[in-house]
């Protein structure tokens, strides 16, 4: 059920309890649990945090925990699965699911008491009516207890068997019709995958009901959102919307800054919001303050793509775009900061009308900084990709290593960690371009039919780097922008993409992506879960769905004739269960039964 | 020479690193207090027979063999005060419960209270360590019942003056369940971040298992 009183329903029936919160494993999710800790923090309310990263990893830790507390939150996993199925709870745990993957799945709405969804009701969730989906069993046991009366004489009993037996079968095809229609409606409902709002956002929501908001809340409620925009979770217009709600509680936060006498001090921090104001509207470059410009231009998709900087041709026309710009080439491949001052007051709209002249006329986009100290200044995508660094990132041993760095990275006090995790974007984003270049010299993607198809090879430099899913997403989908800029073939640049990568060298799996077409308007909505479920069913593909979100959602697809796989680990046997939870767009193969696999799929899509 | 085995002693103890506790050295001590005895008795003769032959050349050895017998004493003193310190501060460590590892590291023979106190110690003697423990302890909780009223206080908590009832602790190593006061119980696993009352973690900090996160 939906809860409506985020505070009485929710942070009051915990504040006096003991919680056990299960994250999962997106910058998103981190930023909701900071403002989530933080108030818990505040109240004293004792609770446990688990990282997860998969269902596998939930269902574990689940296991382990339940004895031992009553009350779960999970953020940004659960949504979208029957998780009373999953999880098989006792009778009086509570879940309290506040996550941005939708379609929400029907069970979770319509449970009174178990699953309580910390979702606000106008995202526009179109959720199936109740009497659509589920029917009194009831009406079926009236009839056969009518079959046991006796009737006094046959002719009677004749008449009133015939009437029974019609009644039945009226109600058969009445029952019929309601099952199909049934299945048409939830295939509706559950065919596209998307995204609601932030996390972040809606704890940060709660805090202000709670009037407990701080400035470092709003701060990782922005975080969250920019999340959501880098990684093309949102749409456009959804995520100005959602600027335009926070902007208002930055103004709300910085009023104090006019007043001289109450200004704050020097090392508190100051979210500025940067669109409007003449002199610092933000550029669409990734990390370019922390790098030199030059750097920024080639390895921003945006940039990149409309460039076309994989070409000998590209590369002319950077040139003659900094020649236009005004900027001479030594300075601009000097750091950000070491720039003249000259250059860098009026660099924005230098920059912005050239942009213009080029084609690329979003080059200016609405986003925040913060400040704090005298020269700690980020904007909000330089921490989204720091962050998704330090998560993703191969050097540190486990997953739940990287989810601890990645959280620490947050708070204010340990900067060197985010500045590690913007080294380490730099490396992931500059490794980005190289590979798509690569892909798109060599002629990888190829066309399949109804999709595009490009496989990364075992010995590519730096594939070790797009093994997760984030990265993997990220790298997909500013493929499939470069591909549509630099393709003369109309019909390909409406295609979608599935993209392969290997994942394991020892277990021979790859992982695999399915990204939609590239389209201005886009709804960000995405097919390929179904098409994946329904391709690794009817190929008998060994196949893992273990991610939460972009990620496949387990459990473990198990179809006839595997139990005879070697069992190694993550490919648990479930005896011939064959119930899919809606499955997502990321999954895990071994690479043998990857070309049937395709196969499936382009017959499934054509 | 004389007084070697003595030395030994008192070299292991201070080899060891500060706060641990090396096993109880049984057989050395053994030995330091058979050479004592054999010096006294060798000691005791001499003495009777210079007084009744009047040798006076004996004067000299009988000197000699007392002095050692003086340094003996004094090693064996100071090893075995060494290490009545080092387990008060185990109790200040660890809390009344030792682990079992360092409860074999002590000597849990006959009971000896005056071990403490007495400058000589006679060739019986086996220091019970287990016992002073336990009397240590039962004399610190006394003191801390006394204090605060009704109540009593306990003085091992807190140690620093803390900033705050409870705090954020992550855990380091894979430790199992641990129990809060309402009997209720966490499981400590590695990775996982907690909010718990700070006066139940503290042991768990100085043993390393858990990490105090500072945000």
């Amino acid at each position: 059920m939906f809860v409506s009183d985020f505070r009485k329903e929710f942070y009051e029936v915990v504040q006096s309890q003991r919680v056990l919160l299960f994250v999962a494993s997106d910058v998103d999710a981190l930023c909701a649990c900071k403002i989530l800790q933080a108030l818990f923090q505040c109240d004293h309310v004792q609770y446990t945090l688990v990282p997860v990263s998969g269902w596998q990893e939930l269902e574990t830790a689940f296991l382990e925990h339940k004895e031992q507390f009553r009350y779960f939150i999970l953020i940004n996993c659960g949504a979208n699965v029957d998780l009373l199925d999953i999880l098989q709870p006792d009778e009086e745990a509570v879940f309290f699911v506040c996550d941005t993957h939708r379609p929400v799945n029907v069970v979770n709405v319509y449970s009174d008491t178990q699953i309580r969804l910390l979702i606000k009701q106008d995202d526009d969730l179109e959720v199936p009516a109740y009497e659509d989906i589920f029917r009194d069993e009831e009406e079926d046991e009236e009839h056969s207890g009518n079959e046991g009366d006796e009737g006094s004489e046959p002719s009677e009993k004749r008449t009133r068997l015939e009437e029974e037996i019609a009644a039945q079968t009226l109600k058969r095809r009445q029952r019929r019709e309601w099952e199909a229609r049934r299945r048409d409606v939830l295939f509706d409902y559950e065919q596209y995958e998307y995204h609601g709002t932030s996390a972040a956002m809606v704890m940060f929501d709660l805090a202000w009901l709670m009037s407990k908001d701080l400035s470092d809340m709003l701060w990782w409620a922005i975080v969250g959102l920019t999340d959501q925009w880098v990684q093309d979770k949102i749409t456009q217009v959804k995520y100005v919307t959602d600027v335009g709600v926070l902007q208002r509680h930055v103004s709300r936060h910085s009023h104090r800054h006019e007043d001289e006498a109450h200004a704050l001090s020097v090392d508190c921090a100051r979210i500025s919001f940067e669109y409007d104001s003449l002199t610092r509207p933000s550029l669409r470059l990734a990390l370019y303050q922390h790098w030199s410009l030059h750097d920024s231009l080639c390895n921003t998709c945006y940039t990149a793509a409309r460039f076309k900087l994989w070409s000998l041709h590209g590369q002319k026309r950077l040139q003659e775009f900094l020649a236009d710009v005004g900027l001479p080439l030594k300075q601009v491949k000097q750091k950000f900061q070491s720039m003249d001052v000259s250059l860098k007051e009026n660099l924005r709209e230098m920059i912005e009308e050239s942009a213009n002249k080029f084609g690329m006329k979003d080059m200016r986009v609405q986003t925040f900084s913060v400040h704090f100290g005298f020269k700690h200044k980020f904007l909000a995508s330089d921490v989204v990709f720091a962050t998704m660094s330090l998560m993703e990132s191969p050097e540190h041993g486990s997953g739940t290593d990287s989810f601890t760095q990645a959280l620490d990275s947050l708070s204010r006090g340990n900067l060197d960690k985010l500045y590690h995790g913007l080294e380490l974007a730099k490396r992931q984003l500059r490794a980005t371009q190289q590979t798509i270049a690569s892909c798109l010299c060599t002629n990888l993607v190829v066309s399949q039919g109804p999709f595009l198809y490009c496989a990364l090879m075992e010995g590519t430099p730096d594939v070790a780097l797009f093994s997760k899913p984030a990265s993997l997403s990220l790298l997909s989908r500013h493929l499939l922008k470069s591909f549509v800029c630099s393709t003369k073939n109309r019909r390909c640049k409406l295609l979608p993409l599935v993209m392969a990568a290997p994942l394991s060298a020892e277990q021979g799996t790859v992982t695999m992506v399915g990204i939609p077409p590239e389209t201005d308007s886009s709804d960000r909505k995405n097919f390929f879960g179904r098409a994946f479920e329904k391709a690794a069913e009817g190929t008998n593909s060994r196949a893992l769905h273990n991610h939460f979100d972009l990620s496949d959602l387990r459990p473990e697809v198990v179809l006839a004739g595997w139990q005879d796989t070697p069992a190694s680990p993550g490919w648990g046997l479930q005896g011939g269960a064959a119930w899919l939870p809606h499955a997502q767009a990321v999954i895990e193969l071994k690479a043998e039964d990857r070309s049937k696999f395709l196969d499936a799929l382009v017959t499934l899509l054509s | 020479m004389f007084c070697e085995k003595a030395m030994e002693l008192v070299r292991e103890l201070h080899r060891a690193a500060e706060g641990r506790l090396p096993a109880f050295n049984e057989d050395g001590l053994r030995q330091v207090l058979e050479e004592m005895k054999a010096l006294y008795e060798q000691n005791q003769s001499d003495v009777n027979e210079a007084k009744s032959s009047g040798r006076g050349d004996l004067i000299p050895t009988i000197k000699f063999r007392h002095c050692s017998l003086l340094r003996n004493q004094r090693c064996t003193v100071a090893y075995l005060y060494d290490r009545l310190l080092r387990i008060r501060a185990l109790r200040w460590e660890y809390g009344s419960v030792l682990p079992s590892a360092l409860r074999f590291h002590m000597s849990a023979e006959e009971y000896n209270s005056e071990c403490q106190d007495s400058a000589f110690l006679g060739p019986e003697s086996h220091s019970g360590k287990m016992d002073w423990f336990n009397r240590y302890k039962k004399s610190l909780a006394t003191y801390m019942r006394s204090l605060g009223g009704d109540e009593g206080l306990d003085i091992t908590q807190d140690m620093k003056p803390p900033k705050s009832l409870y705090i954020e602790v992550r855990c380091l190593k894979d430790y199992g369940e641990f129990e809060v006061e309402d009997g209720t119980s966490v499981l400590l696993k590695k990775n996982s971040q907690h909010f718990l009352p700070r006066w139940k973690c503290e042991q768990l900090i100085r043993q390393g298992i858990l990490e105090h996160v500072l945000s």
